[in-house]
């Protein structure tokens, strides 16, 4: 079995986001997106039981390889990734568009995602490469049971179903869906040694365009300037009293 | 503009979010239809005002492929140029599927749209809401993703007047719906809210918010930060991944206030927040902030409710 999960390298979710001209301005060394160790984590488990090799691919700069290290150190046995400056700013379809066309390069029967990343939250791209691959997507995965067969829950506005997971199909997990394991000193060493490999982006069939005009940022003012009290002990009285005024209680 | 409203049913109506686009729709005069998708017999989602046409899925299995076809060939027949859906589970994946068949990238998150001529504009709220992002579509199909509670529900009379389609099965079986219960407020239109985050330390010390949300009949959020590390459902994160609200009151307990938090809840109309750190950026955001340990001030407020 080939499972193959995408990956994104992200700023650091600690720091601020920063534009440039609409687009999000990424330092040599990113990490990986927290969101896509739950994707990676369904497939280490799958290929525990399966014998699968599970291959990351990714898009974006690829700078230190900081974030695909990372998700090669949990376990993945290979990286793969595009880095091409046309892809600058590309919008999610396109997106989909460059790793549907990886995902073919790894003959994927499964392809894995997390639900959004933490910096584009577009959270479209898992449901447009299933459409792409012409795969079933069994999206918003919150928890997955596997035996002889492989039983996926989905969420739903309503509540959740369980599905069987068929034999190829996209598959996005939610955050909190499993527990992603967390890789020790001999992880962190055997992941020095497995491959990564660019991909031109020249040979791969990409049928998309740009289509959203970059127009402007525009700062608000959100500052509230409401009040500010240190606690000593009877806080909660003034938290008490302005429910009360609010009529709440 | 001939105009597509993806609906979605939510306790037998049409959900607020759907009424939230037809709204706007309505205020921006678009000649629009509404396809709505659900399973079972519908409740009264007709009206005397727009054309409701009911895709009827079966609980039997995935038919998610074949409700895009359906959805997709509508669009062509009829010269649809704007879609828009709610950012809920069930557009996000919609409107994702068809993009691929249209050719063209959906905006999501998108908290309002402007409209001249032939051209859609659309303007997103980033690093959490303290900046707005604009920008134009330029390709035949325009396809948004409406983050809820960006306008006001349409105040509208449903009937019965709608068309019915039924969905063929696909292969992906579906043998387990579990319906989540829905007992106390909702997130999304409760009128108090308590959120948790870090400073709650320990899952073990929800029950402090617990009994807080049920003395003011409150709903109950958190942050991506407890979802994702398990405390919480993925359902009840508050934030930029997941729900919008605008209670009267929030009260965010242990809570920083990072941006994808505060694009969540920015909106309520009075926020009480308590927080160790004074430098948190949650409290440039309350009305009423308490620098001190969530851990002591709830359960003292619990106390003397």
């Amino acid at each position: 079995m080939n499972i193959t999960v995408c990956a994104k390298q992200i700023p650091d979710p600690a720091n601020e986001t920063s534009y440039d001209n609409g687009i999000i301005v990424r330092p040599e060394e990113q990490v990986l997106d927290d969101t896509d160790r739950y994707g990676i984590e369904v497939a280490l488990q799958l290929k525990e039981k399966f014998d699968a090799e599970v291959t990351i691919i990714s898009m974006g700069p690829a700078g230190t390889m900081k974030g695909l290290q990372q998700a090669l150190q949990m376990g993945a046995d290979k990286a793969l990734y595009v880095d091409d400056d046309s892809l600058k700013g590309a919008n999610s379809l396109m997106t989909a568009n460059v790793l549907s066309e990886l995902a073919k390069t790894t003959n994927a029967d499964i392809v894995i995602f997390g639900t959004e990343s933490t910096d584009g939250y577009s959270g479209t791209v898992p449901q447009q490469v299933s459409r792409f691959l012409n795969l079933d997507c069994i999206s918003y995965v919150k928890a997955i049971e596997i035996g002889d067969d492989v039983s996926l829950t989905r969420q739903t506005s309503e509540g959740s179903e369980k599905v069987k997971m068929p034999q190829n199909c996209v598959i996005s997990v939610t955050a909190g869906g499993v527990e992603p394991r967390y890789p020790n000193f001999k992880d962190i060493m055997a992941a020095k040694s497995k491959p990564i490999e660019k991909v031109e982006l020249s040979t791969l069939n990409i049928t998309t365009e740009q289509n959203l005009e970059f127009m402007s940022i525009e700062a608000l003012e959100n500052s509230k300037n409401g009040e500010k009290i240190t606690d000593e002990g009877e806080a909660f009285q003034i938290i008490v009293d302005k429910l009360k005024e609010l009529k709440v209680i | 503009m001939k105009t597509l409203i993806l609906g979605e049913i939510l306790n037998e109506t049409l959900s607020s979010g759907t009424l939230e686009i037809i709204k706007k729709a309505q205020d921006e005069n678009l000649d629009f239809q509404v396809i709505t998708i659900g399973s079972g017999d519908a409740p009264n989602i007709g009206s005397e005002s727009f054309k409701q046409t009911y895709i009827k899925r079966s609980s039997e299995s995935l038919q998610f492929g074949n409700v895009t076809d359906l959805i997709t060939k509508i669009v062509n027949d009829e010269g649809i140029n704007l879609i828009l859906g709610s950012s809920t589970y069930l557009c996000r994946d919609l409107i994702s599927f068809i993009s691929v068949d249209l050719n063209s990238s959906p905006v999501s998150n998108v908290i309002d749209f402007e409209i001249n001529g032939d051209a859609v504009s659309t303007i997103n709220s980033i690093n959490g809401g303290e900046s707005l992002y604009k920008s134009k579509i330029a390709s035949n199909h325009s396809l948004l993703l409406v983050r809820p509670k960006s306008f006001e529900p349409a105040d509208v009379e449903l009937n019965d007047n709608f068309e019915t389609i039924d969905v063929e099965n696909s292969d992906v079986a579906i043998f387990d719906i579990y319906k989540e219960e829905k007992t106390g407020p909702q997130l999304e239109d409760s009128k108090v809210v308590i959120s948790a985050g870090r400073g709650m330390v320990d899952k073990e010390n929800l029950v402090i918010v617990e009994e807080l949300a049920s003395k003011l009949n409150a709903a109950i959020g958190g942050t991506r930060a407890i979802v994702d590390a398990g405390w919480m459902p993925y359902s009840q994160q508050v934030g930029q991944t997941g729900k919008t609200v605008k209670p009267d009151v929030y009260i965010a307990c242990g809570i920083s206030g990072a941006t994808q938090h505060q694009v969540g809840m920015k909106d309520s109309k009075f926020i009480i927040a308590i927080n160790k750190d004074e430098e948190a950026p949650i409290f440039q955001l309350a009305d009423l902030g308490i620098v001190g340990d969530t851990l002591s001030v709830i359960p003292k407020i619990n106390q003397n409710l």
